[in-house]
């Protein structure tokens, strides 16, 4: 049911060697292994606000890569790539800022008439692609 | 990296300029790509996305099925999993993103993840291989995510024919299965656009699936 198991009898939970030149992941997070809104969608638009420009001087490390990459509006999941984070770590830390203010997050529509005007859109715009 | 103030930028005083509203994100939509390992997922993610495919690492956990064999509580492993993704600017309010699933059939919580939100999935199907869609023909099933499953022609013939496949996967009436080349961008867009026009019937208001 779950298919071979490469890892081993000590699982793959065991396997994990510390990397000395890295912070482990969730040391970046406070410990928090979840974001405070947990069901922030990998595909949610971030955009850096006003308000959190103005704190950049102010930010350091990730927290300051977010804010500065999200001038242009980007998804969770393109914010963990860009800056090379864990997917988790991420929606965390974008969770945290959206909670702050230093983001502002769109994410998907769920209004069933609204997300179907979205989808005949995107539709037209399918049908556009060169 | 520059995280010095940008200099082009210089900024009045605070007094003199108007309260500055944020400026709106665009709207995200996602449409998730499902199927057995090796079966043209990221090929297809390659050939309709506007940037090259982005890999991100996401745990995954899932909790073993068997007894963990050095105790008596269940095993709790997390995996890493190399999740790909692209995406289409639609146009200028929408950003359609487009995930791939994680090649193996194991589903841990990952999978709520990554449909949440989805306007719908393309289960790719390899023939030779029927049995490695089945995990995730259930699994929308299941979640009531409109999908549309495509068979990857990858010699450019079909082995099977289309009402085989569907009696194989016991799959209703109302999903379609098509034909379809991973490798050709316009063979891609056609199957998201089916995906799509599956998505908006069982969107439309009064219908069985619109609420979640």
């Amino acid at each position: 049911m779950t298919g071979e198991d490469a890892s081993g009898p000590t699982g793959a939970g065991q396997s994990w060697q510390p990397d000395p030149t890295r912070l482990p992941p969730y040391l970046l997070t406070g410990g928090r292994a979840r974001p405070i809104d947990d069901n922030l969608e990998i595909e949610a638009q971030v955009m850096t606000t006003v308000a959190g420009r103005g704190e950049l001087p102010r930010l350091h490390f990730e927290i300051r890569d977010i804010v500065a990459l999200c001038a242009e509006p980007h998804a969770v999941a393109e914010v963990a790539v860009r800056l090379g984070m864990h997917l988790g770590v991420a929606r965390v830390l974008v969770g945290d800022l959206v909670a702050t203010g230093h983001l502002t997050v769109r994410r998907p529509e769920l209004d069933p008439t609204m997300r179907a005007q979205i989808i005949e859109r995107v539709i037209r715009g399918l049908d556009n692609l060169a | 990296m520059d995280w010095t103030t940008s200099p082009e930028s210089p900024r009045p005083p605070p007094s003199a300029r108007p309260p500055v509203p944020d400026r709106r994100p665009p709207i995200p939509v996602k449409i998730v790509i499902a199927g057995g390992f090796g079966v043209g997922k990221t090929t297809a993610v390659a050939a309709i996305s506007e940037i090259p495919v982005l890999t991100t690492e996401a745990a995954m956990t899932e909790v073993a099925a068997e007894i963990d064999r050095t105790g008596h509580t269940p095993a709790k492993t997390v995996t890493t999993v190399a999740l790909d993704f692209g995406r289409i600017t639609i146009d200028s309010e929408i950003k359609l993103y487009i995930f791939g699933t994680p090649g193996q059939d194991r589903f841990g919580f990952m999978w709520r993840d990554l449909t949440e939100g989805a306007l719908g999935a393309l289960v790719i199907v390899d023939t030779r291989r029927l049995n490695d869609c089945y995990p995730a023909v259930d699994y929308f099933e299941k979640v009531g995510l409109p999908f549309v499953v495509a068979v990857n022609l990858f010699d450019g013939k079909l082995d099977h024919d289309l009402a085989d496949v569907r009696w194989a996967l016991a799959i209703g009436g109302s999903t379609p299965v098509i034909t379809f080349d991973a490798r050709a961008r316009h063979s891609v867009r056609d199957a998201l656009v089916a995906v799509l026009r599956r998505a908006l019937i069982e969107t439309t208001p009064g219908s069985a699936h619109s609420g979640r």
